[in-house]
């Protein structure tokens, strides 16, 4: 009895101190009443850090061209034009178009991650402009959330995560990757930049992605073809492809040309002139402790600093137990592409240079093709080639047409993948009603709609947060440059002092087992941190709430899933996170108790679902809070109820 | 289990004799010891009835481990060691499960048709190719499938580990998805309700959610969110069980958990067991990376080790227990890894020949089925597709692997994938 009085004293204690700043400004104030009880919270406070809301910007994000719109709004209609003449060929039925609320809420989830919050909603749901859509779309791209929820995106395309292997230190390449995203990089430029990026990771990020497959000379390439080219060539490592045209010999020209690319400084550099300055530094270290071990931050400082990406030219063999009768074993093979030929641009340039160009091509218009189908797919569900990453001839797109023309639209907007976003989010169909598309089903997915999908572990975890924190950004992960303060190494000259000199600093900073303490300290609730998903160091562990809902391993090329299980609707029951919403200071109690009344109801709809509840849904949710033991527990019960709904994790 | 009153008993005598010898240092010699006195042996003939698979993710070498090639080029830092059986030999990391070899069916010679580790999971895992437009179930739904569940309570099959990558029910019911366990230390999360939420009160949240959605369910009928609705179901059921019990290691012995190793993939294997124990179906549990491109003879020793460990505390353990008459372990992975050591210090992948171990119920041990070639390169003796050891494993289990079971699209596939199951593997 007594601790169940401290606990709610406790939380109104709480949420009296939280500073009067952090209601938002355009709603109503307290009534001065004494508030309903709470929802017996847990007596956790959340951190402070994500309580405090904030005006600053949470990054710098280029803007969209506004004037541009006129423009936007016509390659809509031609994408458009293409759709109508398909369903019409193939009878399909047009799909119902999406009501505000709807098309409010899918908006938010496809292009900024996560549900909007009661006051975006509210804003948008009463506003009478006829051009608050494009509005919204517009400011949604050049806000920090699309950057969030694309990188969310190529995380799981590029495998990104902090330490691929121990002694490899990757988080430049990953703030790398988020700053591409916000500036805008045009998507030929970026490529190109990682395909040919030399140096270590803290001088130039961009080598990250050919250190990600360090060691691993064959299987970069296949995946590098697989993710910006769309084929599968992997199985022709080993032999002539089963289900494709590509040979065992075909696969070994392609790689002949990144052959000479190295992840490791060796004895073939400068730095290795003395011999093994990593080796030397970590005896020194260890001959100078009494136990004979230098600290683990010490040897993965040393070691992470021997990543170097060099490109010098070198031979590739066929292996020794080539089985064809074109070559012999161990024959050198001369670099040759798969399909077409190296741009006369980079003829005279190194070879790795030469892939490079071709990857990008746009003569070839591959590399637009499927980045194209991967917009499209983003957006609408389904590829018009279906897997994205498995073009060829027994796999045909579903709408050449469509496909045709949406490569030509990368081209005419020189790979600005944004605008080409901006382009599909404005077309009809894309603001139609979420339809159910069985992928085992015959029928060929004409794009009458998207397809209904569960949210992705990301979008969930970010939407959660919206309802929580009043500063989902208050942590974000350093960029480039900052970690590169603390941590480079000169390997052609360190002593000792220096390596102890760098690694404290290190150990001190982004250490891994010091970082996540750190981050724990500032935001994090129960063990979770209560950040956006794109910020948390990844892979994050098995049982992470985002790992239930199925974020990706960082393993596998688009690792991650959204099928049900059992311990997903046991967090959603039971977990830290759903317990949040209930916690004094998070935005929902906070709004909703700020009401005190049953009128409750409709913000607790219009948070949860983004729209206000129907007349019959009203009247269940208003007897359930009228009902209950205390009006807060009523509205605990009807936030949970919410949560718990297909309506809520699925986008329609 | 729970059904069948004799099979009860026999768990419980097992239980009693557990504890019974853990009075007198439990699970040390003397634990092992029983082995030796083989009082649990299956009677010839005996089916499986439930089944451990072991999944070692990434290709496990086989020339390390199970398959090892002395004196040759290839062998590498690994040395080969002695099982019980004059001949046969396994990788020095092994040394508990080469002590066991009687128990083990071990096949050197399959063969798979990829190096592409996403498909050659798949591939291993549903006996089928990786398709656009068609997915198949993995083996534990589609022993769910086809046996039903043990336990009415406790999930048909579980997943211990990432579960990504797993093809879950495929085309089958929803019913049948493994239930993911991400840390067999934690086991099932979030099981219970805080302890401020009332029965009562839990019941009007789920009242209320089914009222308000209901709309929603209706309009979006489809396999994606009705499998929601089925999970919402089996987690209500789930959370009100008394045998959720099985879930929880840490009601095991400190000394049983030590047996296993003190780390994810033995405290894995100890859930696999009492999960077993509580009448689950089909456990899974993933282990590794293996895919060792670097520094083969650093890493492997470590990784083989805890496998060793695992494994070998795993079988004794089930015997023991009398579990093993009953239950199959299955160690299986993708491909192999190249007998050619990387500039790297490292193994390649290898699909032309790789190593897998059978045992327990259904399985005749003590036996080496197939060959490599001299270097572990190809298949010198009986070459087993991955369809045959699917295959072997269903109709170790009794189960009908001629059987069509039709998908939605009217196409027919078969446990087992319509390979030939290896009837010498077969006790």
């Amino acid at each position: 009895m007594i601790f169940r009085f401290l606990a709610i004293l406790l939380a109104i204690v709480s949420w009296a101190a939280i500073p009067s700043e952090s209601f938002g400004q355009t709603k109503p104030k307290p009534t001065g009443k004494k508030p309903a009880a709470p929802v017996k919270p847990p007596p956790v406070k959340l951190p402070t850090a994500v309580l405090k809301p904030t005006t600053e910007p949470a990054m710098k994000v280029a803007p969209i061209d506004r004037a541009r719109r006129d423009s936007v709004l016509e390659a809509a209609t031609k994408i458009d034009e293409i759709l109508e003449r398909a369903w019409e060929k193939n009878g399909i039925k047009s799909q119902p178009s999406l009501r505000d609320d709807q098309f409010l809420r899918r908006i938010y989830l496809e292009l900024g991650g996560r549900i909007p919050t009661y006051d975006e909603a509210s804003k948008f749901l009463t506003s009478r402009s006829k051009e608050k859509r494009v509005d919204l779309i517009d400011t949604l791209l050049e806000s920090p959330d699309y950057v969030s929820h694309f990188y969310n995106y190529w995380a799981d395309v590029l495998r990104l995560c902090e330490r691929p292997q121990n002694n490899i230190v990757l988080d430049p390449y990953l703030a790398y990757v988020k700053e591409k995203i916000a500036e805008n990089k045009p998507y030929d430029k970026w490529v190109h930049e990682m395909l040919t990026a030399d140096g270590k990771i803290w001088q130039n990020p961009a080598v990250g992605f050919q250190m990600r497959d360090d060691g691993m000379p064959l299987p970069y390439v296949d995946n590098t073809v697989r993710v910006f080219l769309g084929k599968q060539i992997g199985c022709a490592q080993c032999h002539d492809h089963p289900f494709d045209s590509w040979t065992q010999r075909q696969f070994y020209e392609l790689a002949a040309f990144t052959t000479g690319t190295r992840t490791r400084l060796n004895g073939s550099d400068p730095e290795f002139k003395k011999g093994n300055p990593v080796n030397q530094l970590i005896k020194e270290a260890r001959e100078k402790t009494p136990d004979g071990k230098a600290s683990a931050a010490l040897q993965q400082l040393v070691r992470a600093n021997q990543f170097a990406v060099r490109y010098n030219k070198r031979d590739l063999k066929l292996p020794h137990d080539y089985a064809y009768s074109d070559a012999k074993p161990n024959d050198i093979v001369k670099p040759k592409v798969l399909w077409g030929s190296v741009p006369s641009s980079a003829a005279k340039a190194d070879r790795r240079e030469q892939f490079a160009a071709w990857v990008i091509s746009r003569e070839d218009r591959q590399f637009a093709r499927n980045i194209a189908n991967r917009m499209w797919q983003k957006m609408f569900g389904l590829g018009i080639v279906e897997p994205v990453d498995d073009f060829r001839a027994d796999n045909k797109p579903s709408n050449p047409e469509l496909l045709e023309h949406l490569t030509d639209e990368v081209l005419r907007l020189n790979f600005d993948i944004r605008e080409l976003v901006r382009i599909i989010a404005n077309t009809k169909a894309y603001q139609k009603l979420a339809m159910i598309h069985e992928p085992s089903s015959s029928e060929v997915y004409q794009f009458a709609s998207p397809i209904l999908h569960r949210m992705t572990a990301e979008q969930l975890w970010d939407s959660l947060l919206t309802l929580v924190a009043y500063n989902p950004w208050a942590y974000q992960r350093p960029t480039a440059k900052e970690i590169s303060a603390v941590v480079d190494l000169d390997l052609s000259k360190a002593k000792l002092a220096d390596a102890e000199k760098v690694a404290a600093s290190y150990e001190s900073t982004y250490f891994l087992p010091k970082y996540n303490r750190d981050l724990q300290k500032l935001c994090g609730y129960k063990g979770q941190l209560l950040v956006r998903a794109s910020e948390i160091p990844t892979p994050v562990p098995l049982g992470h709430f985002l790992r239930q809902f199925g974020q990706s391993d960082r393993e596998t090329i688009e690792g991650g899933r959204t099928v049900g299980t059992v311990p997903q609707i046991l967090a959603m029951f039971n977990g830290p996170i759903t317990h949040i919403l209930l916690e004094p200071g998070s935005v929902i109690y906070d709004d909703v108790m700020k009401t005190n009344n049953i009128n409750g109801v409709d913000i607790v709809f219009i948070s949860v679902l983004s729209h206000k509840p129907s007349l019959l849904d009203r009247e269940f949710a208003v007897n359930e809070v009228k009902t209950a033991e205390t009006m807060g527990q009523g509205f605990g019960n009807l936030i949970w109820s919410l949560l718990n709904t297909r309506e809520f994790i699925f986008i329609q | 289990m729970k059904n069948d009153a004799l099979d009860k008993f026999d768990v419980l005598l097992s239980r009693r004799n557990l504890l019974i010898n853990g009075t007198a240092g439990l699970l040390g010699v003397k634990f092992l010891s029983n082995w030796e006195n083989n009082v649990f042996a299956a009677a010839p003939g005996t089916k499986a009835k439930q089944v451990i698979l072991l999944t070692m993710r990434g290709a496990m070498s086989h020339i390390d481990t199970f398959d090892p090639k002395p004196g040759r080029d290839v062998q590498g830092e690994t040395e080969a060691i002695k099982t019980k059986t004059p001949g046969v030999l396994f990788g020095n990391s092994l040394p508990r499960l080469s002590g066991m070899f009687e128990e083990l069916a071990v096949v050197r010679s399959l063969t798979t048709e990829t190096g592409d580790h996403e498909q050659g999971t798949y591939l291993m895992r549903t006996a089928y190719k990786k398709l656009n437009s068609i997915s198949h179930p993995g083996l534990g739904p589609w022993f769910q499938h086809a046996m039903g569940k043990i336990s009415k309570d406790l999930p048909g099959n579980v997943l211990i580990g990432n579960g990504n990558e797993h093809p879950n029910a495929g085309f089958l019911e929803s019913a049948v998805i493994p239930v993911p366990i991400g840390d067999p230390a934690k086991g099932l999360e979030n099981i219970r309700s805080p302890s401020y939420l009332s029965d009562t009160n839990f019941k009007r949240r789920l009242a209320l959610a089914n009222r308000i959605d209901a709309d929603f369910r209706e309009k979006f009928s489809g396999t994606e969110v009705d499998t929601y609705n089925q999970m919402y179901k089996e987690a209500v059921r789930l959370m009100g069980s008394k045998e959720l019990e099985a879930f929880d290691i840490s009601k095991e012995p400190e000394k049983m958990r030590e047996l296993y190793g003190s780390n994810r993939f033995g405290q894995g294997c100890l859930l696999a067991r009492r999960l077993i124990q509580g009448g689950v179906r089909f456990v899974e549990v993933e282990f590794g990376p293996w895919d060792m491109h670097q520094q083969i003879f650093t890493d492997l020793p470590d990784r083989a080790g805890v496998l060793d460990h695992g494994m070998s505390a795993l079988l004794t353990d089930l015997k023991t227990q009398g579990l093993l008459s009953t239950t199959m372990v299955v160690l299986a992975t993708e491909f192999g890894r190249t007998p050619k050591i990387n500039e790297n210090a490292g193994r390649d992948h290898h699909p032309g020949v790789f190593s897998c171990v059978l045992a327990g119920a259904g399985i005749l041990g003590g036996q080496v089925y197939g060959a490599s070639d001299e270097d572990g390169r190809s298949v010198a003796d009986d070459s087993v597709s991955i369809a045959d050891f699917n295959t072997t494993i269903a109709k170790a289990a009794g189960l009908d692997t001629k059987k069509e079971y039709f998908a939605p699209n009217g196409r027919p596939f078969k446990i087992g994938g319509g390979g030939t199951a290896i009837e010498k593997l077969l006790a």
